[in-house]
């Protein structure tokens, strides 16, 4: 028993090494964030910042229009969480519990997009929006204007759609008892009824892991904003973010307060869902 | 049961509201995913450049592909990015998850302590590792000179950049592999773990009798979605190196990112957006032959 308990602290020791090895450029993304430019370009490393300083936050937030750039970034992220979440859990459910003519075809035609690196439909997909009927200024045929580019509505409506979500939410649905189904059917409930009365609310689980890998894809990315927007007006907090990497006297510590600032977001999120989002992973099969 | 298959039975047993339920998700994915494959494959045989009507080219485009430096280089880097970054992160994932799977009131801590690089945009973490690989400023070259070693360029070295890409990218999705890892082997039951130790079999007897053969598909999961992943590294190289020192560090999706979007040969970048789905299939059809072989360890 007392072997059990040395070998529990080393093991304790161990793991607390190791972590805080992998928190290292996190910690150090915090700490810079609060030094003056003359403290990182000391030779001498501190790992603490010598004078705490919120300086370095507001010189960042005054580079550019932030209150902006969040705004985007929260509008296309919530509009994409809550309607992937809708839609992907919907037709979980009617690939799981209903029959219906060519509901096997079709299943495994949607996982294809779970096979193919998403890039590789970025360009089509980019001209398919730029060339939307009847949306900015474009006429019924999709030309003359610019479509959807540069608009809330092209970054998020490709986002919305997603096979990930819908194999996961057709695995959780497979795991319900059938007998709810039945009970259902008994008390004379409709498909949607039973849809909306019974799986939605007992698949908070999985709502919240998908919804957090959702937010955290949305958030995160770089490439689809890149490609969709060239305007001020509607850049996203990860392409303001590239603004700080200049070609030379590049401010760190003004660097990482914006980096700080894109990532509390997400932070927070995780350390609020992860309860739900590790046992979402574990109950839904994705191994 | 197989009475259910009989055509006109299952008719009648159809529930017609399900093609209402799938409609909004199969609508997107039909226009945005599966008429795009389509797409894409018309126009990688078109002059295509945004500005007039495209013009049917025939296999120019391909013929093209293969005498054009840059595209073999990006070729060779997605492969060596891949294979290097996969690997790693896949063993480093399943050592944390071995280590971490044991009732602890400090897990969620350590888990968590893993897990958090994957929540951060690859263009924080981009921003963070510049920093760290900065060759006046930077920490790394701060330790270096503190051992008395001389600094290095790092990502403006032609040698170095593309390793340094790596390391970031692996210590940012080995949080990944760790947390599937760490569901997989919950659903290994304790009996078989119980039984080995009647047998008097050691830890790494039972690693390699039960916990690899348990996590197969475990494995296979990662392995194939890993490959995609890093078949489409685009983030990290635009943001850190934009394809250089020399091309070095450049991959397909850069590629593809700088002809069809900076440069309008939306033709010429649709045929690459070809090879690149071409790649992915064949790699992944070649896991899923050699990799599910045993899949079905009988147990019970």
């Amino acid at each position: 028993m007392k072997k059990k308990k040395w070998e529990h602290s080393i093991w304790i020791v161990g793991m607390t090494v190791a972590s805080l090895i992998m928190m290292i450029p996190i910690i150090m993304m915090f700490s810079t964030s609060f030094k003056t430019m003359e403290e990182i370009k000391s030779p001498v490393f501190h790992l603490l910042p010598e004078h705490f300083s919120l300086v370095n936050y507001q010189n960042a937030m005054s580079n550019g229009n932030w209150l902006i750039y969040f705004r985007n970034s929260i509008c296309i992220t919530g509009t994409a969480v809550v309607f992937s979440l809708l839609f992907n859990s919907i037709a979980g459910y009617a690939f799981a519990r209903l029959k219906f003519r060519g509901s096997r075809i079709m299943f495994i035609l949607l996982m294809v997009g779970l096979m193919m690196p998403p890039q590789v439909t970025m360009l089509p997909t980019f001209l398919i929006l730029a060339k939307f009927p009847l949306m900015g200024g474009n006429n019924l045929l999709g030309a003359g204007g610019t479509g959807l580019v540069n608009t809330c509505a092209g970054l998020v409506i490709p986002l919305i759609s997603g096979s990930y979500g819908v194999f996961m939410c057709k695995q959780f649905y497979e795991n319900f008892p059938r007998s709810l189904d039945e009970a259902a059917e008994i008390d004379g409930a409709g498909k949607w009824r039973t849809y909306f009365m019974i799986y939605l609310p007992n698949s908070k689980a999985i709502l919240a892991t998908l919804g957090l890998l959702k937010a955290v894809a949305v958030w995160n990315d770089y490439m689809w904003p890149l490609v969709m927007t060239n305007s001020e007006s509607m850049k996203t907090v990860q392409l303001a973010l590239t603004m700080f990497k200049t070609e030379s006297g590049v401010q760190w510590n003004q660097m990482m307060a914006a980096a700080v600032l894109a990532a509390l977001p997400m932070f927070v999120l995780f350390l609020c869902a992860q309860k739900y989002f590790i046992q979402g992973i574990v109950t839904s099969g994705l191994k | 049961m197989n009475q259910k298959n009989i055509a006109g039975k299952r008719k009648s047993k159809s529930d017609k509201c399900a093609y209402a339920m799938i409609f909004p998700a199969y609508f997107t994915f039909t226009v945005f995913i599966l008429i795009p494959i389509f797409v894409v494959f018309y126009y990688s045989i078109t002059n295509f450049n945004m500005y007039s009507k495209p013009e049917l080219a025939g296999l120019k485009n391909y013929i093209n592909l293969f005498g054009d430096g840059d595209f073999i280089i990006s070729i060779k880097n997605t492969l060596f990015y891949t294979i290097l970054t996969l690997f790693p992160q896949l063993a480093l994932g399943l050592l944390v998850a071995i280590m971490l799977y044991r009732k602890s009131r400090l897990l969620p801590l350590f888990r968590t302590a893993f897990y958090i690089p994957n929540v951060m945009s690859m263009v924080c973490i981009s921003m963070v590792w510049l920093w760290i690989y900065d060759p006046t400023f930077g920490v790394l070259n701060l330790i270096l000179k503190f051992f008395g070693c001389a600094a290095e360029q790092w990502l403006q070295d032609t040698k170095m950049a593309m390793p340094c890409i790596i390391l970031m990218s692996i210590w940012k999705s080995c949080g990944y592999s760790m947390v599937i890892f760490l569901s997989g082997l919950t659903s290994i039951p304790d009996s078989l773990y119980e039984a080995a130790s009647l047998d008097g079999a050691g830890p790494i007897k039972k690693f390699y009798y039960i916990t690899w053969p348990m996590l197969r598909p475990t494995t296979f999961f990662l392995l194939v979605t890993g490959i995609v992943n890093s078949f489409s590294v685009f983030e990290q190289v635009n943001i850190m190196t934009g394809g250089g020192p020399l091309k070095t560090t450049t991959t397909i999706v850069h590629q593809i990112y700088r002809r069809g979007f900076l440069e309008f040969k939306m033709g010429y970048a649709s045929a690459m957006s070809v090879m690149l789905l071409a790649f992915s299939i064949l790699v992944t059809a070649f896991v899923f032959k050699y990799g599910s072989q045993g899949q079905d360890v009988d147990v019970s």
